[in-house]
């Protein structure tokens, strides 16, 4: 065999061989191979080469080539059906191996599903719209000395748009108006609810341009005439239970009489308006008249909001083009300032925080980068355990070479495997995930429906899943076995160390080590923001503290329902304000200061209280004296942030000066200077505050309570309050339930982390585990020499710590500035933050430390303490 | 009678089998036949013809050994069947029948002719 051997032309030569009859191919092979040989040596290369390739294109004859079906899969279903039975034996021989890699992949393939469900319900977000990719939402960016940005535009704009120009098939103007209270009477009194998702203001156009299909009624009528109301199935049934809603009546915000005209089906999950109440636009002159008026260029409301229909071929550039000549035309407010509108598509919508998004994109691929990782994670745990395995089976393998059995065909092999314990991940993973799926939505508000299963693109993306693990699991180990040389596979002469590459296992630890700790350096980062931002000094007490909401303006009556308050055991303090120190949304003013005439360029947060407000808050005082008591604007607290934008040097030079706000309507002497607190959620600064009293103006009773029996006082709280407002809904918060709201997202990711977290950790130890019982078995010898020689327990574990003390120092090495960063990212939202200290990357190394120590520990000790005689006799 | 039928060349490639006697695979076929009749033969049409003959029954084969030139494949072996050898024969006597009828003038004139 080493002469080299003159050989036929190759192309034609594959040629013969792949349209040859199989029963036939050696034979007539062996001929071509013979003509050949014999010609080469007569005739030379040319002409054989020519003689050979006439004989192929003449054999090229329905006598000889393969019939269509292809006997050969009769073979090869043979050839799988031993890999199957091969592959399910040994998944049933090493349960322990099988638990985990299955475990471990169905856990991470959960949350991919998971992940999918909830990036799928928000990339569908509003894709129902028939004309879906015309309509458009005109949002607003406003400039003046500061830029700003909103998703509402100017009352009048939508008006004058439709009478003016032609660009829209449809314009529609919504108000939505969150955080309403809806009353319903019937024979039983009346109840009350309290929607936080409000309700909209919509033009009769509304349902042609958003495909909310109605029940019942006409939703044209419903929103022309003047008071009426379309509410959803669901709202129907929770106000009027089974009776016909149509014809009844419902009160909004306890004063405005709205007749339902119509019911709509259930708004789905995946849109921007969650509001299930459709007013007609024509009521909001009389629920918002000064907003509603058509004159009205004072300023933007967010909630107010133009859709347009454009016609076709018409791009949102030329529309921009046109819409800025209302730019200059309509200033907003005071004369300087400028409103630039743009066209924002309907897809944008859900996912631009400049104009009142609530998802950003980015989220979406953090969380499909995080799907991912878990899932690499858990085949990292595959890939290392198949090799190790592989030592096993190098018996197996090498009767296969010896049988015949190509490379390619191990190799093929091992990936069937790999496809047959992926496919059963998935499917465990797909009960998981229908078990799984209800109580996510409940933990994380997701709204992901079970409907995902059925989607379309749910298979696609199992099958992608399916591949991918297939491959990224099941071809380092198969390249692996399919490399063994056959020979020293069958005299049984590998070892762990040079078996498929022992580094390429140890960097596949190192890597599932560095996800691990990237995401335990983000829990605990985030933990210990969450943690800072509840219990850091915010200024101001907020505990103990009850904030009830007042029943009417009537201005006698709060005064009168705060000395009953203060009556009650148990209410150490009453302060009637319009707010508390923190709240989200604050009533931002205009301020000019001492005799200046010119307003002054920066928003002031305005606060109305009464002369009890610093004591049932503890705020204190730097300099001057607190508010005396007076029902309207006569004395001013401001904060030093405040006298700092101002540019007072010391707090003493302020008392006295004069501050006009409010356009002007508002004048007072500052009597007292404030401590900073913090007015807002760390996520901001603090703003210049000032405090004024006035008795208009008060929403709210701020009850400090003696919390020795906070249940009883807040009960006589209310009945007091119910004697003087029977008709009204009681209504209360502590401060600190609101506060602890500012960090609503927070907390949310928080647990996501924490749940990522765990998960990552779970499967890197399930790995561990496996891997760290599969070397105590390889090493039973050595441990047991060891011991005769005179090693101890300790020493001996330490031969297995030492190992993964190095790889977790080495991902340390690299999960520590990756975390740093991205946490350093994360951070930035806020500006009140922790430092990520020393303390907390040494937490987590340590963390990682001893869970890799618990993981591993068990067995490490059992191997330890065999005795050698054991270990050494057994062969 | 028509059952037994054999095509020209099928009927070479049987008799040349007969000849070859135990040695009778498709490459000395070929040489064989090449040889005697002066006549190419392609491995084609030569592998279809023995094909079909051991298809109708008049051929078998058996597996022969591999040899170096051959690159390890093996030789196919034909050996004619009793059913072959009635084929062959009634082509021989329906060949012969026709040779006897043949008027002797007819053999005189056209030898006469050859000689011109």
């Amino acid at each position: 065999m080493k002469e080299s051997r003159p050989s036929p032309p190759k192309t034609f030569l594959a040629f013969f061989q792949w349209f040859c009859h199989p029963r036939m191919l050696d034979y007539i092979e062996g001929d071509l191979l013979e003509v050949y040989q014999s010609n080469y040596k007569k005739l030379g290369k040319r002409k054989a080469d020519w003689k050979f390739i006439l004989d192929v294109l003449l054999l090229f004859r329905p006598g000889i080539i393969r019939p269509r079906t292809q006997p050969q899969h009769f073979i090869l279903f043979g050839m799988y059906k031993n890999y199957f039975k091969i592959s399910w034996r040994n998944l049933l021989k090493n349960k322990q191996y099988s638990l985990l890699t299955i475990a471990g992949l169905s856990l991470s393939l959960v949350i991919c599903i998971l992940i999918f469900g909830f990036i799928k319900l928000h990339l569908s977000y509003d894709d129902f719209h028939t004309d879906k990719d015309k309509i458009y939402r005109v949002v607003t960016e406003l400039r003046s000395t500061t830029n700003s940005h909103s998703g509402g535009v100017p009352t009048p704009l939508p008006v004058l748009i439709k009478e003016r120009e032609s660009f829209a098939q449809k314009v529609i103007r919504t108000y939505s108006a969150p955080n309403v209270r809806i009353t319903v009477s019937d024979s039983n009194g009346a109840h009350h609810y309290k929607e936080a998702e409000g309700v909209v203001f919509a033009e009769p156009d509304f349902f042609d341009v958003f495909n909310f299909p109605l029940k019942a009624g006409s939703a044209k009528s419903a929103l022309s005439n003047p008071n009426t109301v379309l509410l959803t199935e669901e709202l129907a049934q929770k106000y009027f239970g089974e009776e016909n809603p149509i014809g009844k009546s419902i009160l909004l915000d306890g004063e405005y009489e709205l007749a339902v005209d119509g019911v709509l089906q259930d708004i789905p999950a995946n849109t921007q308006f969650k509001s299930g109440i459709y007013v007609s636009f024509s009521s909001f002159k009389t629920y918002m008249p000064w907003l509603s008026d058509d004159g009205f260029w004072g300023g933007i409301s967010s909630g107010m909001q133009c859709y347009l229909v454009l016609q076709p071929h018409v791009s949102p550039r030329e529309v921009e083009d046109i819409l800025s000549d209302y730019t200059e035309k309509y200033p907003i407010g005071s004369s300087d300032t400028r409103a630039y509108y743009s066209l924002q598509p309907l897809s944008d919508i859900h996912f631009n925080s400049m104009y009142g998004g609530t998802m950003e994109r980015s989220s979406l691929w953090i969380l499909t980068a995080i799907g991912l990782l878990l899932l690499v994670t858990a085949c990292v745990n595959f890939v290392n355990l198949a090799t190790a395995r592989a030592l096993h089976r190098s018996k197996e393998v090498g009767v296969r070479k010896v049988m015949g059995g190509r490379s390619s065909q191990l190799f093929w092999q091992f990936i069937f495997e790999t496809a047959q314990i992926s496919l059963l991940a998935i499917l465990v993973a797909l009960i998981g995930a229908y078990l799984v799926i209800p109580m996510a939505n409940a933990r994380f508000n997701l709204n992901i429906g079970l409907g995902v299963f059925s989607d379309r693109y749910f298979i696609y993306f199992l099958g992608t899943l399916f591949l991918l693990i297939t491959i990224l699991a099941g071809s380092y180990p198969a390249i692996v076995m399919g490399r063994f040389k056959p020979m020293a596979a069958l005299r049984g002469k590998f070892s762990l160390q040079n078996l498929g590459g022992f580094n390429t296992r140890r960097a596949l630890i190192v890597g599932q080590f560095v996800i691990a700790q990237v995401m335990i350096i983000s829990a605990v980062v985030i933990m210990g923001q969450m943690d800072y931002v509840l219990d850091a000094p915010l200024g101001f007490d907020k505990d103990a503290i009850v904030m009830v909401s007042m029943g009417d303006d009537s201005r006698q009556n709060k005064t009168a329902l705060k000395n009953e308050l203060v009556r009650i055991k148990g209410v150490e303090q009453v302060s009637l304000c319009n707010d508390a120190p923190a709240s989200e949304n604050g009533w931002m003013t205009n301020i000019q200061f001492g005799d200046q005439t010119e307003e002054l360029d920066f928003l002031t947060n305005m606060k109305m209280v009464d002369e009890d407000y610093l004591s049932t808050f503890g705020l204190t005082l730097v300099s001057g004296r607190n508010l005396t008591h007076s029902d309207s604007v006569r004395e001013m607290l401001v904060n030093e942030a405040l006298l700092h934008r101002l540019g007072v040097p010391s707090p003493e030079e302020a008392l006295g000066r004069e501050i006009t706000a409010n356009g002007g309507n508002m004048k007072g002497r500052i009597v007292g200077v404030v401590r900073d607190f913090h007015g807002n959620s760390f996520h901001e600064q603090i703003s210049p505050t000032l405090l004024t009293s006035d008795l208009g103006y008060y929403e709210s009773y701020a009850i400090k309570l003696n919390m020795e029996d906070s249940k009883s006082t807040l009960a006589e709280i209310e009945e007091v309050w119910k004697r003087d407002y029977p008709n009204q809904p009681f209504e209360f918060e502590y401060l600190d339930d609101r506060i602890t709201r500012f960090y609503q997202n927070e907390a949310t990711t928080l647990s996501a982390v924490q749940l990522f977290t765990g998960i990552a950790i779970l499967i890197g130890a399930m790995g561990l585990y496996g891997l760290v019982s599969f070397m105590v078995v390889q090493k039973t010898k050595e441990v047991g020499i060891r011991k005769v020689m005179g090693s101890s327990s300790l020493e001996i574990i330490w031969i297995f710590g030492r190992e993964f003390t190095r790889l977790i120092l080495l991902a340390f090495i690299v999960a520590a500035p990756v975390g740093w960063f991205l946490m350093k990212n994360w951070l930035e939202n806020f500006e009140f933050k922790i430092q990520q200290g020393l303390g907390l990357y040494i937490l987590t190394l340590g963390f990682t430390c001893v869970i890799a120590a618990v993981t591993i520990g068990y067995q490490t000790i059992r191997a330890a303490s065999v005795n050698p005689a054991n270990s050494l006799r057994s062969e | 009678m028509r059952k037994y039928h054999l095509g020209e060349f099928e009927e070479i490639v049987m008799l040349t089998v007969g000849i070859l006697n135990n040695k009778a695979y498709s490459v000395a076929v070929k040489d064989e036949i090449e040889s005697r009749l002066e006549r190419s033969v392609s491995m084609g049409a030569l592998h279809t013809a023995l094909n079909r003959m051991e298809e109708k029954g008049y051929l078998k084969s058996y597996s022969g050994e591999a040899t170096l030139e051959r690159a390890g494949r093996p030789r196919r072996y034909f050996e004619i069947t009793a059913l072959g050898m009635k084929a062959l024969r009634l082509a021989k006597e329906s060949r012969d029948g026709l040779w006897a009828a043949i008027p002797q003038s007819i053999w005189n004139s056209s030898y006469a002719m050859d000689q011109l």
